[in-house]
Protein backbone atom coordinates (compact mmCIF):
# COMPACT_ATOMS: atom_id res chain seq x y z
CA UNK A 1 0.00 0.00 0.00
CA UNK A 2 1.32 3.31 -1.59
CA UNK A 3 2.16 5.35 1.14
CA UNK A 4 -0.03 8.90 0.31
CA UNK A 5 -0.49 12.12 2.48
CA UNK A 6 -4.16 13.43 2.81
CA UNK A 7 -2.83 16.77 1.31
CA UNK A 8 -4.12 17.86 -2.24
CA UNK A 9 -3.25 21.09 -4.12
CA UNK A 10 -4.87 23.22 -6.63
CA UNK A 11 -4.36 26.34 -8.19
CA UNK A 12 -7.41 29.24 -8.00
CA UNK A 13 -7.96 32.29 -9.49
CA UNK A 14 -8.39 35.34 -7.54
CA UNK A 15 -9.09 38.64 -8.97
CA UNK A 16 -7.47 41.74 -7.25
CA UNK A 17 -8.00 45.59 -8.35
CA UNK A 18 -8.36 44.64 -11.96
CA UNK A 19 -5.56 42.12 -11.59
CA UNK A 20 -6.07 38.11 -11.78
CA UNK A 21 -3.57 36.15 -9.40
CA UNK A 22 -3.17 32.43 -9.75
CA UNK A 23 -2.71 31.45 -6.96
CA UNK A 24 -1.78 27.66 -5.49
CA UNK A 25 -3.04 26.19 -2.27
CA UNK A 26 -3.23 23.02 -0.48
CA UNK A 27 -5.75 21.93 1.72
CA UNK A 28 -6.95 18.96 3.95
CA UNK A 29 -10.13 17.93 6.45
CA UNK A 30 -13.47 18.88 6.91
CA UNK A 31 -15.36 21.62 9.00
CA UNK A 32 -14.35 24.83 9.59
CA UNK A 33 -12.04 26.66 7.30
CA UNK A 34 -8.74 27.18 8.52
CA UNK A 35 -6.40 29.58 6.42
CA UNK A 36 -2.62 29.23 7.37
CA UNK A 37 -0.27 32.10 6.34
CA UNK A 38 3.71 31.41 5.81
CA UNK A 39 6.11 33.62 7.21
CA UNK A 40 8.10 35.72 5.33
CA UNK A 41 10.11 34.55 1.77
CA UNK A 42 8.64 30.98 1.78
CA UNK A 43 5.73 29.14 1.11
CA UNK A 44 2.49 26.41 2.47
CA UNK A 45 5.12 23.75 2.85
CA UNK A 46 5.65 24.70 6.50
CA UNK A 47 2.53 23.96 7.53
CA UNK A 48 2.82 20.31 6.09
CA UNK A 49 2.74 18.58 9.48
CA UNK A 50 -0.74 20.41 10.90
CA UNK A 51 -2.59 19.71 7.25
CA UNK A 52 -1.65 15.83 7.63
CA UNK A 53 -2.66 15.63 11.38
CA UNK A 54 -5.93 13.88 11.76
CA UNK A 55 -6.35 15.54 15.17
CA UNK A 56 -6.32 18.82 13.12
CA UNK A 57 -8.61 18.21 10.12
CA UNK A 58 -10.98 16.27 11.93
CA UNK A 59 -12.70 19.69 12.86
CA UNK A 60 -11.21 22.23 10.55
CA UNK A 61 -10.71 22.13 7.22
CA UNK A 62 -6.61 22.84 6.69
CA UNK A 63 -6.17 25.16 3.94
CA UNK A 64 -2.48 26.42 3.62
CA UNK A 65 -2.19 29.25 0.32
CA UNK A 66 1.62 30.69 -1.37
CA UNK A 67 1.59 34.13 -1.19
CA UNK A 68 1.52 36.09 -5.02
CA UNK A 69 5.20 35.30 -5.49
CA UNK A 70 5.68 32.43 -3.37
CA UNK A 71 6.07 28.80 -3.76
CA UNK A 72 3.75 28.05 -6.88
CA UNK A 73 2.23 31.30 -6.69
CA UNK A 74 3.81 33.18 -9.83
CA UNK A 75 4.16 36.83 -9.74
CA UNK A 76 1.97 39.18 -11.48
CA UNK A 77 1.94 40.13 -14.81
CA UNK A 78 5.12 42.69 -15.07
CA UNK A 79 6.02 41.62 -12.10
CA UNK A 80 10.29 42.82 -13.26
CA UNK A 81 8.82 46.41 -13.80
CA UNK A 82 8.57 47.08 -9.77
CA UNK A 83 10.42 46.51 -6.59
CA UNK A 84 8.63 43.94 -4.40
CA UNK A 85 7.11 45.51 -1.22
CA UNK A 86 4.55 43.49 0.12
CA UNK A 87 2.30 46.16 1.92
CA UNK A 88 -0.65 45.80 5.02
CA UNK A 89 -3.03 46.55 2.33
CA UNK A 90 -2.45 44.18 0.01
CA UNK A 91 -1.91 41.44 2.11
CA UNK A 92 -4.96 41.43 4.16
CA UNK A 93 -6.79 42.45 1.18
CA UNK A 94 -5.43 40.22 -0.83
CA UNK A 95 -6.06 37.23 1.86
CA UNK A 96 -9.80 38.24 2.07
CA UNK A 97 -10.45 37.85 -1.59
CA UNK A 98 -8.65 34.48 -1.75
CA UNK A 99 -11.56 33.10 1.04
CA UNK A 100 -14.02 34.83 -0.73
CA UNK A 101 -13.16 33.04 -4.12
CA UNK A 102 -12.91 29.58 -2.54
CA UNK A 103 -16.12 30.70 -0.89
CA UNK A 104 -14.61 30.38 3.15
CA UNK A 105 -17.48 31.56 5.11
CA UNK A 106 -15.77 33.24 8.19
CA UNK A 107 -12.44 31.50 8.35
CA UNK A 108 -9.91 30.85 11.06
CA UNK A 109 -6.98 32.65 10.02
CA UNK A 110 -3.50 31.75 11.27
CA UNK A 111 -0.44 32.60 10.54
CA UNK A 112 3.29 32.86 12.03
CA UNK A 113 5.49 36.16 11.83
CA UNK A 114 4.33 38.08 9.18
CA UNK A 115 1.31 35.63 8.83
CA UNK A 116 0.54 36.51 12.53
CA UNK A 117 1.00 40.08 12.21
CA UNK A 118 -1.07 40.25 9.49
CA UNK A 119 -3.82 38.87 12.39
CA UNK A 120 -3.87 42.64 13.74
CA UNK A 121 -4.36 44.24 10.25
CA UNK A 122 -7.67 41.58 10.02
CA UNK A 123 -8.97 42.29 13.39
CA UNK A 124 -8.90 45.45 12.60
CA UNK A 125 -10.60 45.72 9.17
CA UNK A 126 -12.20 42.50 8.01
CA UNK A 127 -13.61 41.66 11.93
CA UNK A 128 -17.03 40.69 10.55
CA UNK A 129 -15.59 38.10 8.17
CA UNK A 130 -13.23 35.98 10.40
CA UNK A 131 -14.18 33.26 13.01
CA UNK A 132 -10.93 33.71 15.24
CA UNK A 133 -7.49 34.59 14.55
CA UNK A 134 -4.34 33.07 15.61
CA UNK A 135 -1.22 35.11 15.43
CA UNK A 136 2.33 32.87 15.73
CA UNK A 137 5.23 35.04 16.47
CA UNK A 138 3.49 38.48 16.47
CA UNK A 139 3.39 41.83 17.92
CA UNK A 140 2.34 44.90 16.78
CA UNK A 141 6.01 46.73 15.82
CA UNK A 142 8.86 43.91 14.60
CA UNK A 143 11.73 46.49 12.86
CA UNK A 144 15.17 45.56 12.51
CA UNK A 145 14.63 43.14 8.80
CA UNK A 146 14.48 45.05 5.93
CA UNK A 147 18.17 44.38 5.21
CA UNK A 148 20.03 45.16 1.84
CA UNK A 149 22.20 41.85 2.29
CA UNK A 150 18.67 39.83 1.94
CA UNK A 151 18.81 40.99 -1.77
CA UNK A 152 22.06 41.49 -2.87
CA UNK A 153 23.67 40.36 -6.26
CA UNK A 154 27.05 40.09 -4.55
CA UNK A 155 25.48 36.97 -2.25
CA UNK A 156 23.92 33.77 -2.58
CA UNK A 157 19.99 35.32 -2.01
CA UNK A 158 18.56 31.78 -0.74
CA UNK A 159 21.53 30.48 1.62
CA UNK A 160 21.57 34.18 3.21
CA UNK A 161 17.62 34.29 3.73
CA UNK A 162 17.68 31.23 5.18
CA UNK A 163 20.73 31.51 7.42
CA UNK A 164 19.59 34.78 8.85
CA UNK A 165 16.32 33.08 9.99
CA UNK A 166 18.34 29.85 10.93
CA UNK A 167 18.82 31.18 14.56
CA UNK A 168 15.42 32.06 15.10
CA UNK A 169 14.85 28.53 15.97
CA UNK A 170 14.94 26.83 19.21
CA UNK A 171 17.99 24.35 19.73
CA UNK A 172 15.44 21.94 21.31
CA UNK A 173 13.98 21.67 17.88
CA UNK A 174 14.82 18.67 15.80
CA UNK A 175 17.90 19.61 13.98
CA UNK A 176 16.18 17.58 10.56
CA UNK A 177 13.12 20.13 11.00
CA UNK A 178 15.18 23.17 11.39
CA UNK A 179 17.02 22.33 8.00
CA UNK A 180 13.99 22.04 6.60
CA UNK A 181 12.58 24.97 7.43
CA UNK A 182 16.08 26.47 6.26
CA UNK A 183 15.64 24.44 3.12
CA UNK A 184 12.17 26.39 2.04
CA UNK A 185 13.90 29.61 3.05
CA UNK A 186 16.64 29.27 0.60
CA UNK A 187 13.94 28.25 -2.57
CA UNK A 188 12.35 31.78 -2.30
CA UNK A 189 12.35 34.02 -5.44
CA UNK A 190 15.11 36.90 -5.41
CA UNK A 191 14.14 39.64 -2.98
CA UNK A 192 11.22 38.21 -1.94
CA UNK A 193 11.80 37.32 1.43
CA UNK A 194 13.30 41.34 1.29
CA UNK A 195 10.06 42.52 0.27
CA UNK A 196 8.15 41.04 2.80
CA UNK A 197 9.94 42.07 5.29
CA UNK A 198 9.05 45.52 4.29
CA UNK A 199 5.33 44.76 5.92
CA UNK A 200 6.91 42.71 8.75
CA UNK A 201 9.62 45.77 10.08
CA UNK A 202 8.16 48.67 8.11
CA UNK A 203 4.68 49.05 6.69
CA UNK A 204 3.60 46.75 9.73
CA UNK A 205 3.63 49.49 12.36
CA UNK A 206 0.56 48.71 14.59
CA UNK A 207 1.53 50.44 18.13
CA UNK A 208 -1.11 53.15 17.52
CA UNK A 209 -3.80 51.09 16.69
CA UNK A 210 -4.54 48.07 19.01
CA UNK A 211 -6.62 50.22 21.23
CA UNK A 212 -8.38 50.53 17.90
CA UNK A 213 -9.51 46.50 18.24
CA UNK A 214 -12.57 46.02 19.49
CA UNK A 215 -12.33 42.41 20.92
CA UNK A 216 -15.34 41.09 18.46
CA UNK A 217 -12.84 38.39 17.27
CA UNK A 218 -11.24 36.32 19.51
CA UNK A 219 -7.09 36.73 18.85
CA UNK A 220 -4.68 34.41 19.91
CA UNK A 221 -1.29 35.01 20.63
CA UNK A 222 1.31 32.32 20.55
CA UNK A 223 5.04 32.95 20.66
CA UNK A 224 8.12 30.51 20.97
CA UNK A 225 10.85 31.77 23.85
CA UNK A 226 13.73 31.46 21.36
CA UNK A 227 12.14 34.11 19.04
CA UNK A 228 14.34 37.06 18.52
CA UNK A 229 12.75 39.14 15.82
CA UNK A 230 9.59 39.17 18.24
CA UNK A 231 10.52 38.22 21.55
CA UNK A 232 7.54 36.85 24.30
CA UNK A 233 7.77 40.01 25.77
CA UNK A 234 6.98 42.24 22.63
CA UNK A 235 3.96 39.80 22.21
CA UNK A 236 2.65 40.21 26.05
CA UNK A 237 3.51 44.07 25.48
CA UNK A 238 1.05 43.67 22.46
CA UNK A 239 -1.72 41.49 24.03
CA UNK A 240 -1.73 43.34 26.85
CA UNK A 241 -3.04 45.95 24.54
CA UNK A 242 -5.51 44.12 22.45
CA UNK A 243 -9.22 43.89 23.85
CA UNK A 244 -10.40 40.42 24.05
CA UNK A 245 -7.40 38.44 23.15
CA UNK A 246 -4.98 35.55 25.15
CA UNK A 247 -1.15 35.23 25.42
CA UNK A 248 0.47 31.61 25.03
CA UNK A 249 4.22 31.93 25.78
CA UNK A 250 5.59 28.50 23.72
CA UNK A 251 8.82 27.05 25.96
CA UNK A 252 11.92 25.50 23.94
CA UNK A 253 10.69 26.99 20.49
CA UNK A 254 11.24 29.33 18.35
CA UNK A 255 9.64 31.75 15.30
CA UNK A 256 8.64 28.78 13.13
CA UNK A 257 6.35 26.56 15.54
CA UNK A 258 4.46 24.84 12.81
CA UNK A 259 7.62 23.38 10.94
CA UNK A 260 10.33 23.16 13.31
CA UNK A 261 9.03 21.40 16.20
CA UNK A 262 5.43 20.39 15.05
CA UNK A 263 5.09 17.78 17.98
CA UNK A 264 6.14 20.77 20.41
CA UNK A 265 3.64 23.43 19.14
CA UNK A 266 0.68 21.04 18.98
CA UNK A 267 1.04 20.72 23.11
CA UNK A 268 -0.08 24.56 22.84
CA UNK A 269 -2.42 24.87 19.54
CA UNK A 270 -4.74 22.25 20.39
CA UNK A 271 -6.30 23.65 23.51
CA UNK A 272 -6.45 26.80 21.28
CA UNK A 273 -8.31 25.11 18.71
CA UNK A 274 -10.28 23.54 21.55
CA UNK A 275 -11.43 26.99 22.61
CA UNK A 276 -11.69 28.51 18.41
CA UNK A 277 -14.36 25.24 18.08
CA UNK A 278 -16.16 26.85 20.55
CA UNK A 279 -16.48 30.55 19.13
CA UNK A 280 -18.93 31.95 16.38
CA UNK B 1 41.87 24.61 30.22
CA UNK B 2 38.99 27.54 30.37
CA UNK B 3 36.75 28.71 27.79
CA UNK B 4 38.40 31.19 25.14
CA UNK B 5 41.91 30.49 26.01
CA UNK B 6 44.67 29.97 23.17
CA UNK B 7 43.87 25.92 24.38
CA UNK B 8 40.16 25.89 24.41
CA UNK B 9 40.58 27.81 21.02
CA UNK B 10 43.13 25.36 19.46
CA UNK B 11 40.35 22.55 20.18
CA UNK B 12 37.84 24.36 18.43
CA UNK B 13 39.71 24.79 15.47
CA UNK B 14 40.60 21.19 15.20
CA UNK B 15 36.68 20.55 15.50
CA UNK B 16 35.99 22.63 12.95
CA UNK B 17 38.82 21.40 11.14
CA UNK B 18 37.91 17.38 11.35
CA UNK B 19 33.94 18.16 10.28
CA UNK B 20 32.76 17.31 7.43
CA UNK B 21 29.34 19.44 7.06
CA UNK B 22 32.48 22.43 6.55
CA UNK B 23 34.03 21.00 4.39
CA UNK B 24 31.47 20.85 2.03
CA UNK B 25 29.58 24.23 2.90
CA UNK B 26 33.10 25.89 3.91
CA UNK B 27 34.65 25.96 0.51
CA UNK B 28 34.35 29.62 -0.24
CA UNK B 29 35.13 30.94 3.04
CA UNK B 30 38.06 32.79 3.03
CA UNK B 31 37.99 35.50 5.63
CA UNK B 32 40.47 36.73 8.11
CA UNK B 33 37.71 37.52 11.36
CA UNK B 34 38.87 39.45 14.63
CA UNK B 35 36.94 37.46 17.91
CA UNK B 36 36.81 39.66 20.80
CA UNK B 37 35.44 37.71 24.24
CA UNK B 38 35.39 40.29 26.27
CA UNK B 39 39.35 41.28 27.02
CA UNK B 40 40.79 37.82 24.85
CA UNK B 41 40.95 38.62 21.26
CA UNK B 42 42.03 36.77 18.41
CA UNK B 43 42.35 36.92 14.80
CA UNK B 44 40.89 32.94 13.44
CA UNK B 45 42.11 32.48 9.62
CA UNK B 46 40.04 31.24 7.15
CA UNK B 47 40.94 30.02 3.95
CA UNK B 48 38.55 27.57 1.59
CA UNK B 49 36.82 26.57 4.53
CA UNK B 50 39.65 25.70 6.86
CA UNK B 51 40.44 27.02 9.87
CA UNK B 52 43.93 28.21 8.94
CA UNK B 53 45.44 30.17 12.26
CA UNK B 54 44.48 31.40 15.69
CA UNK B 55 46.70 34.15 16.17
CA UNK B 56 46.18 35.87 19.23
CA UNK B 57 49.05 39.14 19.48
CA UNK B 58 46.63 41.46 18.15
CA UNK B 59 49.05 44.90 17.46
CA UNK B 60 48.70 48.40 15.66
CA UNK B 61 49.70 45.97 12.33
CA UNK B 62 47.38 43.65 12.38
CA UNK B 63 44.26 43.28 9.73
CA UNK B 64 41.00 41.36 9.48
CA UNK B 65 38.39 41.63 7.40
CA UNK B 66 35.23 41.64 9.98
CA UNK B 67 35.32 41.95 13.93
CA UNK B 68 32.54 40.41 16.12
CA UNK B 69 33.17 41.94 19.31
CA UNK B 70 30.82 40.85 23.27
CA UNK B 71 31.25 40.64 26.89
CA UNK B 72 32.84 37.54 27.98
CA UNK B 73 29.54 36.94 29.30
CA UNK B 74 27.36 37.28 26.06
CA UNK B 75 29.73 34.61 24.31
CA UNK B 76 30.02 32.31 27.38
CA UNK B 77 25.76 31.68 26.56
CA UNK B 78 26.22 31.39 23.12
CA UNK B 79 28.91 28.43 23.98
CA UNK B 80 26.53 26.15 25.97
CA UNK B 81 24.97 23.13 24.96
CA UNK B 82 21.51 24.58 24.65
CA UNK B 83 22.47 28.20 24.92
CA UNK B 84 19.68 30.47 26.24
CA UNK B 85 17.01 32.29 24.42
CA UNK B 86 18.90 35.39 22.73
CA UNK B 87 21.85 33.91 22.75
CA UNK B 88 21.78 30.67 20.20
CA UNK B 89 23.26 32.83 17.16
CA UNK B 90 25.23 35.80 16.62
CA UNK B 91 22.60 37.49 14.47
CA UNK B 92 20.37 37.14 17.35
CA UNK B 93 22.93 38.69 19.81
CA UNK B 94 24.02 41.69 17.52
CA UNK B 95 19.97 42.45 16.52
CA UNK B 96 19.22 45.96 16.77
CA UNK B 97 16.64 45.00 19.38
CA UNK B 98 19.82 43.56 21.21
CA UNK B 99 22.90 44.72 20.60
CA UNK B 100 25.08 42.08 22.69
CA UNK B 101 27.10 41.42 20.11
CA UNK B 102 29.36 43.95 18.04
CA UNK B 103 29.34 43.38 14.14
CA UNK B 104 31.99 45.61 12.29
CA UNK B 105 34.26 45.92 9.42
CA UNK B 106 33.69 44.42 6.02
CA UNK B 107 30.16 42.66 7.29
CA UNK B 108 29.63 41.99 3.54
CA UNK B 109 32.06 38.92 3.62
CA UNK B 110 30.08 37.75 6.74
CA UNK B 111 27.14 37.88 5.08
CA UNK B 112 28.39 36.37 1.88
CA UNK B 113 29.41 33.09 4.03
CA UNK B 114 27.29 33.22 6.84
CA UNK B 115 25.77 29.74 6.22
CA UNK B 116 29.73 28.24 6.79
CA UNK B 117 30.68 31.04 9.54
CA UNK B 118 27.64 30.34 11.65
CA UNK B 119 28.16 26.11 11.17
CA UNK B 120 31.95 26.98 12.78
CA UNK B 121 30.96 28.70 15.65
CA UNK B 122 28.36 26.39 16.84
CA UNK B 123 31.04 23.64 16.82
CA UNK B 124 32.15 26.46 19.90
CA UNK B 125 29.38 24.20 22.20
CA UNK B 126 31.32 20.80 21.54
CA UNK B 127 34.73 22.00 22.81
CA UNK B 128 35.36 20.18 25.67
CA UNK B 129 37.25 21.65 28.32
Amino acid sequence: MAKIEPITGRYIYVPYEGEEYRVFYEEAGQGIPLVCLHTAGTDSREWRHQLCDPDINRNFRVIALDLPRHGKSIPPKGWWKEEYKLTAKFYAEFLMAFCRELGLEKPVIMGSSMGGNICLHLALNFAKDVRSLIAIEACDYSPGWWLDWLWNPHMHGGEVAATSVYGLMAPQSPLEYRQETWWFYAQGGPGIFKGDLYFYSVDHDFRGLCSKLDGKVPIYFMTGVYDFACTPEMTEQTAKKVKGSECIIMEEIGHFPMSENPVTFKKYLIPVLAKVLQNK
Amino acid sequence: MAAFDARWMERWQSLVNQDSVTKIIGRHLSADVLMEFGSVAYVVSFVNGTLTRVAQNIGPETTYDFALRGPQDTWGKFIQPIPPPMYNDIWAMAHPLHGRLKIEGNVKVMWQNLRAFTWALDMMRNVKE
